[in-house]
């Protein structure tokens, strides 16, 4: 180890998140005399104010040059501790986050064995920065055209907006048309506007507004290159291909229902009476109430959470259903006032702006709402021939524990949202990830909701999770506040961590020039090297693990720090010889 | 015999440790220099060539000779004793050729259990007549007093394992132009610095190997002898198992030249910890295909990984040089 | 003291260490064996990692990767998963136990996967005991073979 160095380590309680199970001064006292280290501190918040000024305060009263901070993930404030680095003139990569919150505190209860774990990564830290080297900023020209994928009311919001704004868009959109799943809605809850008022001055927006390219029957299949400078290929219905140079892409490509039919015991599939949601809205757009065969339905059934809350379909809550339900009870007391209207909830959730009220205006219109168990879906079967009814759907109610048979002309199902069958081909063309569910991972879930780990893709709408209009929009318009930004500073930083050859070992053998996904390798003939365009690199460092003459430098994860982070953590190992 | 020698002629002697005597051939094969060896150098030890006695180099003063070449491995208390010895009585000790410098082949016995060679050389060995098994004992008393013959140590070591060496002169054999040149370095006290490897460039083979090399997919791994070879062809882009790239050039391609692919003979190159480590990670880097089940039927077609990632330097692997191993 | 085996992980940055990260947020508690190191993707695991933890006194080593497919680098775990083939084939010869390596996908939602993958093999090791490797490497000579111990020879 270069013992020249002077580190600084600073070990976070985290209030109490990392101190009630880690003995944090325990920590420093055992690293605080490893080679290099300069001085070592605990500290109730090292993210707060203070926290950051006793770090940049010792970088100039000790003469610091690498700094250790132990605290959370470095997912979380390894921003926050480079800027503080940055402000007090040192190179913001001199810097080492050893994870003991997420990975250490959080996960284990033996106070023993985590904190000898957390002095364990501390020490791997501090062998680690003591093998960093500043690097330098990149920079490179943002492009300032926005790619928007998906023509739902998400897609439709980020396009009009930023075009508002003077940005030129390219608006993909797979269907034929644009407006996605709320083009299949009729009225909106809470307050009962027209779906189709609130789309179509987008739609008409979006294709007349010259500095909006729409593409219809189009999709996205390859995306190259990085933030400000990506190129997208859009594949047409043709079969044809456009390349398009575009800064950042904003992924709204929303939601499928979930297919009713796997819940037998509803009946879908079976009963031609039985429809979902989406059906009835149709329906409802038509102003065609009726049954299969033509009757005017005396009794409606609404049943809610059709594979929403359930652990053997999805165990999340789709957000809409309730209120759209409730919706329901409006739209078809006024279209037929009197059918009597059943709404068959296992909890009534008509949250937020608006909800409770159109949940007390709905009770007023004499629609019966009765409870049924989330685990215990009703069954729906055919009325006897003596019943005023086509169907019977029979519940047992929560609240009276009673078994009822409801009668019902028509049975709505309320089916749930689900990710895009596509999902996985989207998130892989643009390199996010998905949770277990199918839904694209934000960033962090409340500080950077629409952003996504590839800098330069954003997510918004119900691609990233079940919402509502307003949510959406709102997801909306945060992404062109995100690309606006980009397009103001017009220019983006280039990650430093990209890999490098070093041309007095490379031997030309070649055998890293296909293993690069982004083609960042060249081979020069006359040179007979290899080299890395670093604009195009990702660093993921395949490369520098395939190279046989060791002659590729993967920077910020160079073999010598990682190997120095291996011995780290094994130094003071039980069970080392 | 010391107080003959002229001080300026160069005091030198050559060992042979656990060894074919390859190397020492390859000294000879430096043709007439070796009479300008002669002429430059009092050669004071020598099995192969020159009558001289451990007694005789016991009787040195310590650091009475400038250079040794140490070829070998280190098998048994005999090469660890000469080593010791010898390094006693010299300033600069060179580990000449891949036994002494990585552990050469006679490494790939640290695959097996000291019992397991010595089942295998006296016991389960198909040459061994029934019932005229014989066994070797370290001591052996008889009329005329007690025989001894050296103890069979448990691993092979490199040179470098048992005493400091100061240069490393990688090959199997070493190139004649290579010793030549490391020859005249010392006699002109040229010296890089100590810890060198010397006689061999720092990047690998196939810089300097001739034949074409293009992007490399393999679908299908060849022993030499199952292929029908390009002559023009890299020799891995044909699948055949070649070390070059994971390997310092130096020896002037001479497998690669006659259709034979790069053993590995001189070591890795100065940033690779570990010849098979990088020698699997570039293998299997360049399979053909995204399917595992392919990808798992390619690799799995390679004979004997163990004996081609380390055809030369197990004893220098990072897991058998480990501390742990001791 | 109980003996606790030590474990190395490899975790990329994308895929197994935000799944890791998210077993802590929602407190999956799990045996404190594995000490992780972040790496961009898993095709960054340089064989001579995992030999260097196993020299350096791991009893065990996982690398994590993102499921096939999903790679956040496109193809990167899938070159970990061929240097895993040949690496297995050249730690067997060394003597090391299949259990000590492991290769896992691991995805940004799986902390219960990640945390039950650590529970599993700290078990396993802790009933294989600490990674003893052969050879001796000693330069002390060992015996010579024992006559009386001479077994039937098989030839061929």
């Amino acid at each position: 180890m270069n013992q020249e160095c002077r580190i600084g380590v600073y070990i976070c309680n985290c209030g109490t998140n990392i101190a009630k199970v880690i003995d944090a001064e325990g920590v420093r006292n055992k690293v605080a005399d490893l080679p290099g280290v300069a001085c070592a501190r605990t500290y109730e918040y090292m993210c707060s104010n203070p926290g950051q000024e006793m770090i940049t305060r010792d970088i100039h009263e000790h003469g610091l040059d690498r700094v250790v901070v132990a605290a959370c993930s470095p997912r979380m404030h390894e921003p926050t501790f480079r800027k503080a680095l940055e402000s007090a003139g040192l190179n913001p990569f001199m810097l080492e986050i050893a994870n003991i919150r997420e990975q250490c505190s959080w996960v284990h209860d033996d106070r023993a064995k985590a904190t000898a774990k957390a002095a364990d990564l501390t020490h791997a830290a501090i062998r680690r920065v003591a093998r960093h080297v500043p690097l330098e900023k990149q920079e490179a020209p943002y492009t300032p055209v926005t790619m928007v994928l998906g023509g739902g009311i998400a897609g439709l919001t980020v396009a009009v907006e930023l075009a508002d704004a003077g940005q030129k868009v390219h608006l993909i959109e797979r269907e034929s048309r644009l407006g996605g799943n709320l083009g299949r809605v009729d009225l909106t809850a809470p307050y009962l506007d027209s779906a189709r008022d609130l789309l179509a001055e987008k739609v008409v927006l979006a294709e007349t507004n010259p500095r909006i390219d729409v593409r219809l029957r189009s999709t996205l299949t390859d995306l190259m290159g990085f933030v400000g400078n990506f190129t997208a290929t859009v594949t047409h219905q043709d079969g044809s291909d456009t390349e398009i140079p575009v800064g950042s892409v904003v992924v709204c490509t929303g939601y499928r229902e979930f297919d009713a039919s796997r819940i037998e015991r509803l009946g879908y599939g079976r009963h031609p009476d039985v429809i979902t949601s989406f059906e009835l809205e149709q329906r409802l757009r038509s102003g065609k109430m009726e049954t299969a065969d033509g009757r005017v339905p005396n009794y409606v059934s609404i049943v809610h959470c059709v594979g929403s809350r359930n652990a053997k379909y999805h165990t999340y809550c789709s957000r809409v259903c309730c209120m759209t339900a409730l919706k329901y009870g409006h739209e078809i007391k006024s279209a037929l006032p009197r059918a009597m209207v059943t709404d068959l909830y296992v909890d009534m959730l008509s949250f937020g702006k608006g909800g409770e009220d159109l949940y007390r205006r709905t009770s007023e219109l004499k629609t019966m709402f009765l409870m049924f168990e989330k685990e215990d879906y009703p069954v729906v079967r055919a009325a006897e021939a003596d019943d005023d009814c086509g169907l019977l759907v029979q519940v047992h109610e929560r609240l009276s524990g009673e078994t009822i048979d409801v009668p019902a002309d028509l049975v709505v199902l309320m089916v749930g949202m689900q990710a895009r069958s596509d999902s996985d081909q989207v998130a892989r063309t643009v390199g996010i990830s998905q949770d277990a569910e199918g839904w694209f991972i934000e960033s962090h879930p409340k500080l950077a909701p629409v952003s996504t780990p590839t800098e330069g893709v954003f997510i918004a709408g119900c691609c990233q999770s079940p919402k509502d209009i307003p949510d959406t929009v709102a997801q909306a318009r945060a992404s062109v506040a995100m690309v606006l930004g980009f397009i103001a500073q017009g220019k983006v930083e280039v990650d430093a961590r990209f890999a490098q050859v070093d041309g007095d070992l490379c031997s030309g053998c070649r055998v890293c020039n296909e293993l690069c996904p982004y083609t960042a390798i060249s081979y020069d003939p006359d040179e007979g090297r290899s080299e890395v365009q670093s604009a195009l690199c990702k660093a993921c460092g395949t490369c520098v693990a395939a190279c046989p003459s060791g002659a590729i430098t993967a920077r910020h994860f160079t073999d010598e720090q990682i190997l120095e982070q291996i011995e780290g953590v094994l130094a003071w190992s039980t069970s080392q010889p | 015999m010391a107080e003959t020698v002229e001080k300026k002629k160069l005091q030198i002697a050559i060992y042979w440790g656990a060894a074919c005597g390859g190397c020492d051939v390859a000294i000879l094969d430096t043709d007439a220099f070796i009479l300008d060896v002669a002429a430059l150098a009092d050669i004071r030890l020598w099995p192969l060539a020159v009558d001289g006695k451990y007694a005789d180099v016991e009787a040195m003063e310590d650091d009475e000779l400038d250079l040794v070449l140490f070829n070998g491995a280190v098998r048994n208390s005999e090469n660890q004793k000469i080593a010791e010895l010898l390094r006693r009585k010299t300033k600069v000790m060179v580990a000449m050729g891949s036994c002494a410098h990585i552990g050469g082949i006679p490494g790939l016995a640290n695959e097996f259990s000291r019992d397991e060679i010595f089942n295998r050389a006296y016991l389960d060995n198909p040459s061994i007549e029934e019932g005229n098994v014989v066994l070797p004992v370290a001591e052996k008393k008889v009329a005329a007093g007690t025989l001894e013959i050296p103890h069979f140590h448990r691993a092979v070591r490199r040179l470098s394992d048992v005493v400091e060496v100061e240069y490393f002169l990688p090959g199997c054999p070493p190139a004649p132009d290579q010793i030549k040149a490391v020859l005249l370095a010392v006699a002109t006290g040229n010296l890089p610095p100590a810890g060198s490897v010397v006689g061999a460039s720092d990047r690998a083979l196939c810089d300097e190997c001739g034949r074409s090399k293009d992007e490399k997919k393999v679908t299908r791994f060849f022993r030499p002898w199952q292929i029908i070879q390009d002559p023009e062809k890299c020799l891995l882009e044909q699948g055949i198992l070649c070390a070059g790239s994971v390997t310092r050039a130096g020896c002037g391609v001479r497998c690669p030249d006659s259709g034979m692919p790069c053993r590995g003979c001189y070591g890795p190159p100065p940033n690779v910890m570990d010849q098979g480590a990088k020698f699997i990670s570039a293998i299997s880097s360049i399979v053909e295909s995204r399917d595992a089940g392919e990808i798992e039927r390619v690799l799995g077609e390679i004979p004997d990984v163990m004996g081609y990632a380390y055809r030369f330097g197990l004893p220098a692997s990072i897991l058998q040089r480990s501390t742990r191993s001791q | 003291m109980e003996y606790e085996p030590t474990i190395v992980g490899f975790l990329c940055n994308w895929c197994s260490y935000t799944g890791a990260d998210l077993a802590g947020t929602a407190r999956i508690k799990h045996r404190p064996n594995l000490r992780v190191i972040r790496v961009m993707c898993s095709g960054r695991v340089d064989p001579t990692f995992i030999m260097q933890a196993f020299a350096s006194g791991a009893d065990g080593v996982m690398i994590c990767g993102c499921h096939p497919g999903d790679c956040h680098y496109l193809e990167g775990n899938d070159k970990a998963y061929r240097r895993f083939q040949l690496l297995k084939k050249l730690m067997a010869a060394y003597g090391i136990e299949d259990q000590r390596l492991r290769l896992e996908w691991v995805s940004a939602s799986e902390g219960e996967r990640f945390a039950r993958l650590v529970d599993t093999m700290t078990a396993e090791l802790k009933e294989l005991g600490p990674l003893k490797l052969p050879p001796d490497l000693s330069l002390v000579p060992g015996p010579c073979p024992d006559p009386t111990a001479v077994r039937e020879v098989t030839h061929g």
